[in-house]
């Protein structure tokens, strides 16, 4: 591994930008993330900004079960996120559908079948510390080593 | 007559400041927002199909799950409809603890609701102030029920379970805690002149306007029209509830009416600690046949379950009135319209507080 | 401004803020034991009345499977909401979830199921169908032919004159078989849960 190698691994580890996109949930799964950003749980000192601009991020959390209106769309915000980049499906909606997926529904659940999903928090919803322990479980898998390993 | 448009600037569905998909269709003169128009349909799920040929154990769920932020609400009116269908009596003391619970989650939906707000007017410190605040709640509220968001606490004839002895004291004794924090809060978004700034006199919504875009909730109270739904529920009748309201019209009295609306839920909910009675909590009964309109008051303003069962209460065709979308129209149509700059439009748009899972289901 | 800049300082000059600032420390992060988890087995043995499955709101969250020589719930993460109703439904308490095992026991709670079949006469062809898949008529009337025509008056349901009669409403265990078996859909069962309470709680509020 090489000393830029290591920065970068050094740097990443501890600066992760995170966009949100609600694919149609019922909202609990969305106010469990804004609850992450409180002084309680205080996403931030691990070095974890929300701001909901795919451009700049690099966690993408998914939330909600992919009804029609997303499609096309949800794979062009993933486009848009630059390398590396992961996304982390967040309840059981994005894992199975939770109640929605029933008889007559529009929803088409699961989300990885659209986008690639690096972790998967179930839960509904799941607690923000939950919640936290994802977003750092994929810090270290992911972008661990990216140069490295996609020459 | 001609219209000189600019630019068209359209914000979301992904933005910074919206915590939901909606996409808002802003034609601007200049700053100066000359019309907009709110594009819909990225969250339909289809809940009230889902909902057919369900018995209530079921639709329960998909009821709560209408709307994650204002759940407890949306639980409690489709059970109580579900009790005056079958004509089950809900014991005394359930009925307190209903309204304990839908209290508590009244107080963090209208915290989370300032907080939105203050996040999107940039003044940072109150917003988080405001979210640390509503952690506090959501700890009552899942000491009460079990759980934070969707608590599942209202069952036909009663509520799931018990609060304990000490678990009211220390209910007590947080709600004194809250209610102090809130005061200085509350005085700090009242004094605060960039806070004024900000937020008085803009997104102006004229009673007039608001009764023609038929705004309900905090919407319609900023504005001085007194629709609250609570003053015909039986319990909130016994504890004495008389709505507040405001005059101002503005954002700024938008937020001011949510804040009193917490300290008047800490109140209510003091009240019905200190008026709850022995007994039991739960007084069975099954759900039969009929149909009803039964409305109650959510945070965010009136919602109404019109339910059809049949013989084993199974739902025949249910149809549900969320409040977002009256304010959301009353939003786009009435508030943001002579807004002077792009930025505060999502401020405006944030605290006419629109919910857009339960807005589409 | 200049009120601005006096009022940020009375603000950040209180002792208490100041204390907090140089002094506080997060509290950990713990889930509290009321918070209501993914239900665990409690370790009393399964008697298969599959309450659990027939309360589930959500779809594929829990099924009852062999395990060794009996059964037991297994609860699949990622469907689970976490609502408790099979805590509550089960009669033997094999399943707990935060502290809803402790106040059903303390406070006398149960959620009770009954279930109802009902047949609609138009739909219905007589073929007996329902009535030779039902698991209860099985133990009841073991010599039930492919007609389901049974000399027996055990058994719930039973076919006379090309109809088929309820007789026993109250034995139906709410499997819902017969609804799979019939080629018209005209059985139902219906499974009503009421939520009851025996004892009554006195305590202080």
């Amino acid at each position: 591994m090489t000393i830029l190698q290591r920065i970068k691994n050094k740097v990443r580890a501890r600066s992760i930008h995170v966009a949100y996109v609600d694919v149609g949930s019922c909202n609990g799964c969305d106010i469990e993330v804004l609850a992450c950003l409180a002084p309680r749980y205080d996403i931030e000192q691990y070095g974890i900004f929300v701001h909901n601009n795919p451009r700049e991020a690099d966690v993408l959390l998914v939330i909600g079960a992919y009804t029609p209106g997303w499609e096309e769309k949800l794979a062009m915000v993933w486009e848009k996120i630059p390398d590396p980049k992961a996304a982390v499906a967040i309840g059981n909606c994005p894992i199975s559908g939770c109640v929605f997926n029933r008889r007559e529904t529009f929803i088409d659940p699961p989300v990885r079948k659209h986008i690639p999903i690096a972790a998967e928090v179930p839960g509904c919803p799941p607690r923000p510390t939950e919640i936290l322990q994802a977003i750092l479980s994929v810090r270290d898998s992911v972008f661990a080593n990216w140069e490295a390993e996609h020459p | 007559m001609k219209r000189t448009v600019d630019v068209n600037i359209p914000l979301g569905p992904i933005h910074p400041c919206f915590k939901e998909p909606a996409r808002l269709k802003c034609e601007a003169k200049g700053e100066r927002i000359v019309s907009a128009e709110v594009e819909l349909g990225y969250m339909k799920k289809g809940i009230e199909r889902i909902m057919k040929g369900r018995p209530w154990q079921e639709v329960m769920f998909l009821a709560e799950r209408v709307c994650g932020i204002c759940s407890v609400i949306h639980n409690m009116v489709f059970i109580e409809a579900m009790e005056q269908i079958s004509g089950i009596s809900v014991p005394p003391r359930a009925a307190n603890l209903r309204v304990i619970a839908n209290e508590l989650d009244r107080m963090q939906s209208h915290l989370l609701a300032n907080f939105s707000y203050c996040y999107t007017i940039e003044h940072e410190t109150l917003g988080m102030y405001l979210l640390d605040l509503r952690e506090q709640v959501m700890d009552e509220l899942e000491r009460l029920t079990g759980a934070r968001v969707t608590c599942a606490y209202i069952i036909p004839g009663g509520v799931r379970c018990d609060i304990l002895p000490e678990n009211a004291e220390l209910l007590q004794a947080s709600l004194d805690r809250i209610e102090r924090d809130l005061r200085r809060y509350a005085g700090m978004f009242a004094d605060g002149p960039m806070i004024a700034l900000r937020s008085r006199g803009v997104g102006i919504l004229t009673p007039e306007a608001a009764q023609r875009a038929h705004a309900v909730g905090p919407t319609a109270r900023a504005s001085g029209i007194t629709i609250d739904c609570r003053v015909n529920h039986p319990t909130y009748q016994k504890l004495g509830f008389v709505p507040v309201s405001r005059t101002d019209c503005d954002n700024y009295a938008r937020i001011m009416v949510r804040f009193d609306e917490v300290a008047q839920s800490i109140s209510l909910i003091r009240k019905s600690l200190q008026d709850l009675p022995a007994g039991i909590i739960r007084g069975g009964g099954i759900c039969k046949a009929g149909e009803t309109r039964y409305s109650g008051e959510a945070p965010r303003g009136e919602l109404t379950y019109f339910i059809k069962s049949d013989e084993f209460g199974r739902i025949l065709e249910i149809q549900i009135q969320t409040p977002s979308i009256m304010n959301i129209e009353a939003c786009c149509h009435e508030m943001i319209i002579g807004v002077d700059s792009i930025a505060d439009v999502t401020s405006t748009f944030v605290s006419s507080d629109p919910c857009i899972a339960c807005t589409e289901r | 401004m200049g009120f601005s800049l006096i009022w940020y300082l009375k603000e950040f000059g209180r002792t208490a803020w100041i204390k907090k600032f140089l002094f506080a420390k997060t509290a950990p992060l713990t889930t509290p034991s009321y918070f209501r988890g993914f239900p665990e087995p409690t370790g009393r043995i399964c008697q298969h009345a599959l309450f659990c499955m027939m309360a589930c709101p959500a779809p594929g969250a829990i099924e009852v499977v062999h395990v060794g020589k009996g059964w037991m719930p297994r609860i699949h993460k990622g469907h689970c909401i976490r609502c408790g109703l099979c805590v509550e439904a089960c009669p033997h308490g094999v399943l707990k979830s935060g502290r809803i095992l402790e106040t059903m026991e303390r406070e006398g709670t149960s959620l009770v199921f009954s279930f109802r079949v009902v047949i609609d006469p138009v739909l219905c062809t007589g073929c007996g169908n329902c009535c030779t898949s039902c698991p209860v008529n099985k133990v009841a009337d073991a010599q039930m032919g492919a007609g389901g025509h049974s000399s027996n008056d055990e058994v719930i349901m039973k076919v006379q004159a090309g109809d088929v009669v309820v007789i026993h409403e109250e034995k139906c265990t709410g499997c819902k078989t017969c609804e799979g078996a019939c080629p018209t859909n005209a059985i139902r069962i219906a499974r009503i849960l009421e939520g009851t309470q025996q004892t009554v709680h006195e305590g202080p509020p």
